[in-house]
C-alpha cells in the first residue's frame, strides 16, 4: 500500500492511495487548529456549514442530493489530538463499478461547495442557522454527562491538565458559545479558510491524477497565508498526586487514573510505551484484565488508553463503589509489577501480536488509513503502517522497564454516587 | 456446496451443510488483511422457557442465563481460551442478544488455527461451582454499567411499554438477583439443549480458502446424533401495548426519548420478512429521515437535534420501530410524528426512488468491513434471511407496498413514548 502526496495550494496537501478492495471512495478533509478561546467557534463552523451552502440552501436539499448520489455519506466531527483541534469532514461515495454512474466528480464538487461556498447573507452566515446550531452545541456540551464511561475519562483529564490548553473541551465552553454571532463567526470562517493547514486524504479506486485535477477544479482558495500549529507540550513533573471525586446519580463507581508518560509522540520511546500500555491493560492477556477482572472479580472492564499526542496514559474501570480502595491498590500494584520487570513472556508476546494485528487491520478501513497518516504528520514521523509495525517488533522487555520509570501518576479520579 | 452470487455488489458466498446439521457460510474477500469468523447459536435471552428434546416438562431458567453461559464458555479446564487466541495475535469476543449467542474472533494471521480454536472451545463447556460463582461479580458490574447507561434504560423501558409478556422486555443480562440463582447444572442443561451444531451457524469472511475452512469444519465439528426439535415456549403476547408512556429519572442533561411502534404483523421469516424490513425502513426514512419534511420542521423548531434517528427491528416473532433522540419536549415530538402519519395518503415516487438509492448505497458500503458483513449476516440468518437477497428485494418494492405498510403499522394505538428525564 502506498500513498501519493500532491500539493493543491498553499498549505493544502492532498494524499491519495489507490486500491480496489473498497466499494466506495472515501474523502477525508482535515482542518488543523490549536485549542484556544476560539475552540467553541471552530467547533460550531462545521455545523453551520452543513445547514446550507450557496448551491444547497437547506440541509434538506443537501441531504436529498446525497441520497440521489446513492446514499453518499457526509459527516463531520470535531476532536482533539493533543492540543491540536481538528475538524474532519468525511464524504463516502459509491465506486462507479457498482453503480451505473461515475459520481466521483459530483462528490468532490459537493464537499468543496459545502466547505468553500457557504450561504452568506449581509456579510454573515444565516442568523437563524447560527442561533439554532449554537443551541445544539450547548446541548451537546451539557450532554457530556450522559455517557458515564467516557465522561469519567474526560473529567480525569480535565482535572489533570487544569492549567493546560488540553483541558479545553473539544466543543468549547457554554460561555464561549454564547459570544458567537453570525457576523463574528463568518469573519472567523474566512480566517480559518485562509490560514489553517488543510490535509485531504482520498482512498479508493481512483488515481491520484484524476483526484488532483478534480480538487484543482473545485477546491480553490485564493491568497492563503498559512500559520504554523505549535506542537503540544508534553513534559510535566508531578509534585503531588491529585485525588478528585464527582458525585452523580449513578449505581456504579468509575475509577480513572491519569499518568504523565513524559514521552513525545515522535520519540523512539513511544513504541515501548505502546507495548507497556498493552501489557498493562490492552486486552484479555493484560495485567489489569487478569488481576482486576478475572482474579478479583471486581470489574467488567479494566483497561488502558494512551493519549498519545499529550503524553498521557489513562487507566479506566467500572467497579462497586465500596471497592474503591481495593481496586486502586490492585491497579497500582500492576504498574509496580511492570517497573519491577515482572512481565511474563505470555503478556509480552501477546501484546506484540495484538499490536501487529490491530495495526495491520487499519489497512482494511479507509478512514483509519487516513487517520494513521494524519497522525504521522502530527508526530513528524514518516512511518508507513509496516514501518510502524517493525518499530513495535523491535521493542524488548528492557525497553518497557526503562520507559516505565518515566511514567508518573498524576490524578486519581472517582465518579461515585450521591 | 452451493455458490451464491450477488451481481450488484459483486460478492460471492459459499454454503455447505455439515453432516451434523451445521450450516457453514464463507465469503472470500480478496485483498482484505483481516479475517473474521462467527460461530453462533440460535439461542438468546428470549429463550427462557423451553422443553428439552426428549423431556416432557417445560424448563424455566433464570433471566440472563444465555448471556451468563456465553461468559462461561471462555473458561477451559486449563484456563481461559483467550490465552490461546492471544498467542495467535487474534482477538476473541462474544455477544448475546434476544435471539442469538455468537462467538467470534478477528485475526490477520493464523486464521485456520484460530478457526479450529473457535470451533473447539464452543463445543467444550467446562463449568464448575467455583468458576460459576466467580463470574457473578464480573457480570454484576456489567449489569451496573448498563443500569447507568441512559440509552440502554430508555430502550428497555420502551420495550416494557410495548410488551405485556414477551421476554424481549427482560434485560439480556438479567438482574443481579436473577443471576445469583444460576449454577453449573442449569448451565449444562441450557448448553446441551441449544448448542447442538444443527442449531448453529458458522460464518467466515476474509481472504480465505473455502476448502481449508471446510477441512477444519469436517475435522472439528462433532457429529453427535441429531436431537429432536427444541420446543421454545413464548407467552401469547396480546395485540395491544402495555403502557403508552414510561418515564425514568437519571443523570442526563436533557430528556432522551424513544417513540416505539409495536408490530403485529409477525410470525414469519425469510424473504417475506426481509421485504417487510426494507419497506418499513423506507417508511421511516420518508416519514422522519434526514431528508424528510418532519425532520426539517422539528429541527427548525428546536425540538430535535442531530441525535434524532430511526430504526426498525423485525424479528420472526416480534418487531418494533423506534424514533428517538433528545428533546426538551418529547411529547411534542411524538405528537408531531403522529400528526404527520395521519396526513400520509400517498407516497411520492421520487421520494421512494431516492430512498431506495440511499438504502442500496448503505448496503453496498457495509461490504467494506468484515465486521459489518459478519454481524449483518448473522442477524439476518437468524431470521431465515440471506443478506445477498437484499438488493433484489429492494428492487421489488412498489409504491403500494410502502403505502400499505404506512397505513397498517404506524398508528397511535400501538405507540409508546419512553423518556429519560434529568
Amino acid at each position: 500500500m502506498s500513498i501519493l502526496k500532491r500539493n493543491i495550494g498553499n498549505g493544502i496537501n492532498l494524499y491519495v492511495s489507490q486500491m480496489d478492495k473498497f466499494k466506495t471512495i472515501t474523502i477525508n478533509i482535515y482542518i488543523n487548529n490549536r485549542l484556544s478561546n476560539e475552540t467553541a467557534k471552530f467547533a460550531l463552523l462545521p455545523s453551520v456549514l452543513k445547514r446550507g451552502s450557496l448551491n444547497y440552501k437547506t440541509y434538506k436539499e443537501m441531504t436529498r442530493h446525497l441520497e440521489e448520489l446513492y446514499g453518499a455519506t457526509f459527516a463531520f466531527s470535531v476532536y482533539k489530538k493533543g492540543e491540536r483541534q481538528i475538524a474532519q469532514f468525511r464524504l463516502e461515495i459509491a465506486d462507479s463499478s457498482y453503480i451505473k454512474d461515475d459520481i466521483t466528480e459530483d462528490g468532490v464538487k459537493f464537499i468543496s461547495d459545502v466547505l468553500l461556498n457557504p450561504l452568506v447573507v449581509n456579510n454573515g452566515f444565516d442568523s437563524k442557522y447560527v442561533q439554532q446550531e449554537k443551541e445544539k452545541q450547548k446541548n451537546l456540551i451539557n450532554s457530556r454527562i450522559n455517557e458515564k464511561t467516557k465522561y469519567a475519562v474526560d473529567r480525569c483529564i480535565e482535572e489533570m491538565c487544569k492549567d493546560e490548553d488540553f483541558s479545553i473541551y473539544e466543543l468549547g465552553s457554554i460561555d464561549d458559545v454564547d459570544k458567537i454571532d453570525e457576523i463574528n463567526l463568518y469573519e472567523y470562517y474566512k480566517k480559518v479558510i485562509k490560514t489553517l493547514p488543510i490535509d485531504i486524504y482520498v482512498i479508493g479506486n481512483v488515481s491520484a491524477d484524476k483526484i488532483k485535477s478534480l480538487f484543482d477544479k473545485y477546491f480553490k482558495i485564493d491568497s492563503r497565508d498559512v500559520v504554523d500549529i505549535p506542537d503540544t507540550p508534553i513534559y510535566k513533573k508531578v509534585d503531588q498526586v491529585k485525588y478528585v471525586q464527582d458525585k452523580l446519580d449513578v449505581t456504579q463507581g468509575k475509577l480513572t487514573l491519569g499518568f504523565r508518560t513524559n514521552v513525545k509522540p515522535g520519540d523512539d520511546e513511544y513504541f515501548p510505551l505502546l507495548v507497556l500500555s498493552g501489557v498493562l491493560g490492552g486486552g484479555p492477556f493484560s495485567k489489569l484484565f487478569m488481576n482486576v477482572r478475572e482474579k478479583a472479580s471486581l470489574a467488567y472492564y479494566a483497561q488502558t488508553r494512551l493519549e498519545r499526542f499529550k503524553g498521557l496514559m489513562l487507566i479506566m474501570s467500572g467497579i462497586e463503589i465500596e471497592n474503591y480502595q481495593k481496586a486502586l491498590d490492585i491497579i497500582l500494584k500492576q504498574v509496580e509489577e511492570i517497573r519491577d520487570g515482572n512481565i511474563s513472556d505470555y503478556e509480552f508476546d501477546s501484546t506484540i501480536k495484538a499490536l501487529n494485528t490491530s495495526m495491520n487491520s487499519l489497512k482494511d478501513s479507509a478512514t483509519q488509513i487516513s487517520d494513521f497518516y494524519l497522525s504521522q504528520n502530527l508526530s513528524h514521523t514518516n512511518y508507513s503502517i509496516d514501518d510502524f509495525i517493525n518499530k513495535i517488533n523491535e521493542v524488548t522487555k528492557e525497553d518497557i522497564i526503562d520507559v516505565s520509570k518515566k511514567i508518573q501518576l498524576d490524578t486519581v479520579y472517582f465518579m461515585t454516587k450521591k | 456446496m452451493r455458490e451464491i452470487f450477488n451481481e450488484t455488489i459483486k460478492e460471492k458466498m459459499y454454503h455447505y451443510e455439515h453432516e451434523s446439521g451445521l450450516n457453514v457460510y464463507v465469503m472470500p474477500k480478496k485483498g482484505f488483511i483481516k479475517q473474521y469468523a462467527m460461530f453462533a447459536t440460535h439461542y438468546g435471552s428470549n429463550d427462557s422457557q423451553f422443553i428439552v428434546p426428549g423431556e416432557k416438562n417445560k424448563t424455566l431458567v433464570p433471566d440472563g442465563i444465555a448471556h451468563f453461559l456465553e461468559h462461561k464458555m471462555f473458561e477451559e479446564e486449563e484456563g481461559s481460551i483467550f490465552e490461546e487466541f492471544s498467542k495467535n495475535g487474534a482477538s476473541a469476543n462474544a455477544y448475546t442478544n434476544f435471539t442469538t449467542t455468537a462467538y467470534l474472533f478477528s485475526s490477520t494471521d493464523n486464521f485456520y488455527d484460530n478457526l479450529k480454536l473457535l470451533l473447539d472451545f464452543v463445543q467444550r463447556p467446562y463449568f464448575t461451582d467455583e468458576n460459576v460463582e466467580k463470574e457473578k461479580g464480573i457480570i454484576a458490574q456489567e449489569i451496573r454499567m448498563y443500569d447507568d447507561d441512559p440509552s440502554w434504560r430508555l430502550f428497555f423501558n420502551m420495550l416494557g411499554g410495548l410488551y405485556h409478556l414477551h421476554p424481549v422486555k427482560v434485560d439480556i443480562a438479567g438482574t443481579i438477583e436473577s443471576i445469583s440463582k444460576i449454577d453449573k447444572d442449569i448451565l449444562y442443561k441450557c448448553y446441551r439443549t441449544f448448542y447442538h451444531p444443527s442449531n448453529m451457524v458458522l460464518f467466515a469472511v476474509g481472504d480465505v480458502d473455502i476448502n481449508k475452512v471446510l477441512d477444519i469444519v469436517n475435522n472439528s465439528v462433532k457429529s453427535d446424533k441429531r436431537q429432536g426439535e427444541i420446543k421454545r415456549i413464548y407467552p401469547n403476547e396480546p395485540e395491544t401495548i402495555n403502557k403508552n408512556y414510561v418515564e425514568q429519572k437519571m443523570a442526563v442533561s436533557m430528556p432522551l426519548f424513544n417513540i416505539g411502534f409495536k408490530d403485529y404483523d409477525v410470525g414469519y421469516g425469510g424473504k417475506k420478512l426481509l421485504k417487510k424490513d426494507i419497506v418499513t425502513q423506507i417508511c421511516l426514512e420518508i416519514l422522519a429521515g434526514r431528508s424528510s419534511d418532519l425532520y426539517e420542521e422539528l429541527y427548525n423548531d428546536g425540538l430535535i437535534d442531530s441525535t434524532f434517528d430511526t430504526e426498525y427491528v423485525g424479528e420472526i416473532d416480534h418487531g418494533y420501530s423506534i424514533i428517538g433522540g433528545q428533546s426538551n419536549d418529547p411529547e411534542a415530538v411524538k405528537q408531531a410524528v403522529l400528526d404527520k402519519i395521519s396526513k400520509v395518503d400517498s407516497i411520492d415516487d421520487s421520494d421512494l426512488n431516492r430512498i431506495k438509492r440511499k438504502i442500496t448505497g448503505r448496503f453496498l458500503k457495509s461490504f467494506n468491513s468484515v465486521e459489518s458483513i459478519s454481524h449483518n449476516f448473522i442477524t439476518y440468518y437468524m431470521r431465515g434471511i440471506n443478506i445477498l437477497d437484499y438488493t433484489t428485494t429492494i428492487e421489488e418494492i412498489t409504491n403500494d407496498d410502502v403505502l400499505d405498510r404506512f397505513k397498517t403499522f404506524f398508528n397511535e394505538k400501538n405507540c409508546v413514548l419512553s423518556v429519560i428525564k434529568p
